[in-house]
């Protein structure tokens, strides 16, 4: 058999004036006779603020996943068999230790970089560079953008936010470096051109004049599109009609979130342009991710479902109050109620992301097959601050390297940094520390 | 949490390795919860090395009968357990574990993984001592982790490493610790463990105030009584807590000698570390003070700023032991 087939770069791009788009995997960019797996496994940490109603999250038994999962947790029963419940994971630099209050803001600042948390609300910030970052240093210049740094609340970034931690801290999980935090992406259409607007500087006449002409951004690389198509076959012309019919998608819902003037009262200080109802935002911004996998235009992902000590209210699901103060309910069934309905909503935002993954092809297998994908906190409960038997979710097989659909129980105190040790041994990074790991989480795999 | 710092000085923390496999081991466990009563240290971890799961289970009951309230943000006093195959559960605590006696550990994932646990021991205070009984495994990896020996040579005052006679399961990892070791280290040879042996005949009369006790239950399954056990972990707790205290004299420095069989010998020359000798003088007071302290009652914590190390407790190796005394302390 005679191979004739031309395979297209990985990063190509499909470019117009001053617009250039990423492609999507296709057929075409993986050479002949290239294994099934050539496609990258993506790494990505969900961080849930406050803690979670462990009562509600953890399933009775080790082992297989039950159908009737606990009540948090029931809305990923339909991908429980992708994904792995883990429990007992501690952030040991989260805790007081002999600092006393403050465990917001080291919660989320020591839960992926596995170190103390030095107390300033100055500029004098030191931390380390965390799990994501670690792999962004390592496999970063694979992709057009070495990481992505997506939230769901408009980061702050100087003050103090929680008893002498400066906002910093309870803002941003990423950190590039000892002092240097990567603030997350809250408004949906700066996501939106930090991915698909372009890699070379579109001039300001331009942006304003395809702005005033409602272009979309395709229309920019048209001519572009109309080339690589000729060269395609029928099975790629479909994944990159179906690639650019996404994009076109959520530029439709970011111009329509851009447009929206209706008022809500979410407790936090609202992004401008972003869908006034959690569950919309948290779609529209996850749609995004899944492209910008899709697409490889990065393979490594943070999100901060709320920044941590979140007081963002839900009143779209009854629950007016702010979540921070809700999480101190001091045994209050009402308040441990309305608590539990943000953790639900929270997971039901994060199971249809999931499904989504599930459902997007890649090759003969899926996005989430060829993820690993964190959905946890640096707090289980909130009303006392602790920070062990964290709630942990793990998502997806890291290609066949995880054996999902159940609950494992580690030893208590080990390190949440040996789950994220064992996240970046599979995409081949491997440094001597990730924070305060002690080593690999074992039996995570199908042959341990 | 610490004591503030205008309300005297905070008690220094214990992390102890330990196989659990000997009554001294019992005994000395026992010591360390009363000396917390009275804010002469504080527990920081307690790690099984070298036994099984039981072992953690003896050192959980020991915890659940003496302490109370909440530590460093857990429920209960992390129990680390080294989980390796075919080590075989200590017979000695098997008639406690089987009891009555409360207890938290119900399955292996309730330990505590035991290189977190041994380094966590040291963050949780600000000044720590570190004992080494059992194996030492999994101390001589903690070394390796990230910032740890930075960590070590900040807040450990000091190493006391205990020779029971019976050699270090993990002479390597040993020698690793004796080799980069950040702290001064202190050598309990077996000798003095020997010299001072708990009176096995006075076994239920020292703990006649709790209707049953795991220690008295773990002593008497050790061998068949009556007989005197070798104070061995017990009085290397009393120096590394105490090393100012007038009953102990220091060899001048040397080396630790380990055998490929683990067997330990102090090496006078080159090197730093000291050994532990008694005075001669002070042996019959030492071992009246040491057996005291083993059998004290627990006491309800003082509170931060009264009765604080150097205040006006004498605390359970001072020998008074009383003050607080709870009541409810029977096995249930």
């Amino acid at each position: 058999m005679f191979i004739t087939r031309k395979s297209i770069n990985r990063r190509s791009m499909l470019k117009g004036l001053g617009a250039a788009l990423s492609l999507p995997l296709l057929d075409s960019m993986i050479p002949a006779f290239a294994e099934a797996s050539n496609a990258p496994i993506r790494l990505a940490w969900f961080y849930l603020p406050n803690g979670i109603d462990m009562r509600n999250w953890t399933p009775p038994n080790e082992g297989t996943l039950p159908a009737d999962l606990p009540n948090i947790l029931a809305p990923f029963s339909s991908v429980r068999e992708d994904v792995t419940v883990i429990s007992n994971l501690t952030a040991n630099w989260g805790r007081p230790l002999q600092i006393g209050a403050g465990d917001h803001g080291r919660a989320l600042a020591a839960y992926m970089t596995g170190v103390e948390v030095y107390r300033t609300a100055g500029a004098d910030l030191k931390l380390t560079t965390s799990a994501d970052q670690i792999a962004a240093r390592a496999n970063g210049h694979l992709t057009t953008l070495p990481s992505l740094e997506i939230g769901l609340e408009e980061a702050r970034q100087t003050g103090n936010c929680d008893n002498g931690y400066s906002c910093a801290y309870t803002y941003n999980v990423s950190w590039k470096t000892d002092t240097q935090p990567l603030p997350p992406i809250s408004d949906p259409k700066n996501l939106f051109e930090r991915l698909f607007g372009s890699d070379i500087a579109e001039p300001p006449a331009a942006h304003a004049r395809r702005l005033a002409m409602r272009q979309s951004i395709l229309d920019q690389v048209l001519g572009d599109t109309h080339k690589l198509e000729s060269t395609l076959g029928p099975s790629d012309k479909r994944k990159l009609d179906e690639y650019l019919t996404s994009v076109r998608e959520i530029e439709i819902q970011v111009e329509k979130a851009s447009k929206s003037t209706t008022v809500i009262d979410p407790g936090m200080e609202k992004p401008f342009g972003v869908p006034p109802e959690y569950a919309d935002y948290f779609r529209l911004m996850t749609d995004m991710l899944i492209v910008a996998f899709k697409a490889d235009i990065t393979r490594i992902s943070t999100f901060m479902i709320g920044r941590e000590g979140s007081t963002r209210a839900y009143p779209e699901i009854g629950v007016p109050d702010g979540h921070h103060p809700l999480t101190h309910h001091m045994g209050n069934m009402e308040m441990l109620e309305k608590v539990r309905q943000i953790n639900v909503l929270h997971a039901q935002a994060m199971a249809a992301f999931i499904k989504k993954m599930k459902e997007t092809k890649e090759g003969d297998s899926n996005l989430l097959d060829n993820s690993l994908i964190v959905y946890g906190s640096g707090l289980s409960d909130g009303n006392v601050h602790t920070h062990d038997q964290l709630p942990t979710l793990l998502c997806g097989r890291g290609q066949g390297y995880i054996n999902p659909g159940r609950h494992m129980i580690y030893q208590r105190e080990t390190p949440v940094a040996n789950l994220f040790a064992t996240m970046l041994d599979r995409v081949g990074v491997r440094p001597e520390h990730v924070g305060d790991s002690t080593g690999e989480l074992a039996g995570l795999s199908l042959n341990s | 949490m610490q004591a503030p710092r205008n309300q005297g000085p905070a008690p220094v923390g214990i992390v102890y390795n330990t196989s659990m496999t000997r009554p001294d081991a019992a005994l000395a466990l026992a010591a360390m919860y009363p000396m917390e009563g009275n804010r002469e240290s504080h527990m920081g971890s307690v790690c099984v090395v070298g036994a099984g799961f039981n072992a953690a289970v003896f050192c959980d009951i020991i915890s659940r009968l003496y302490s109370f309230g909440t530590r460093n943000g857990n429920s209960e006093l992390a129990v680390g357990l080294a989980v390796e195959s075919g080590v075989p559960d200590s017979p000695m605590v098997k008639r406690a574990v089987e009891g009555a006696y409360k207890r938290t550990l119900q399955r292996v994932s309730d330990t505590s993984e035991p290189t977190a646990v041994l380094r966590n021991g040291v963050i949780f205070n600000s000044e720590s001592v570190v004992i080494l009984s059992g194996p030492a495994t999994y101390l001589a990896k903690s070394l390796d982790l990230l910032g740890t020996k930075d960590l070590y040579k900040q807040r450990v005052k000091r190493l006391v490493i205990v020779d029971a006679g019976v050699g270090n399961k993990d002479a390597a990892a040993l020698r690793k610790v004796i080799a980069e070791w950040p702290t001064p280290i202190f050598f309990c040879s077996k000798e003095v463990g020997e010299a001072l042996r708990f009176p096995g005949a006075d076994l239920d009369k020292d703990f006649s105030w709790a209707p049953a006790h795991p220690v008295v239950d773990a002593y008497k399954a050790f061998k068949p009584m009556p007989w005197d056990a070798p104070m061995y972990d017990v009085a290397a707790t009393h120096y590394a807590v105490h090393p100012d205290s007038s009953f102990f004299e220091l060899s001048p420095a040397g080396t630790i000698s380990v055998a490929d069989d683990g067997a330990m010998k102090f090496v006078p020359g080159s090197g730093s570390v000291k050994s532990i000798g008694i005075v001669p003088t002070k042996k019959a007071d030492l071992l009246a003070m040491l057996i005291t302290a083993a059998t004290a009652k627990p006491v309800v914590p003082a509170p931060p700023g009264r009765g604080g190390r150097g205040g006006s407790g004498r605390g359970a190796f001072g020998g008074s032991g009383g003050r607080g005394v709870l009541p409810a302390i029977v096995a249930q």
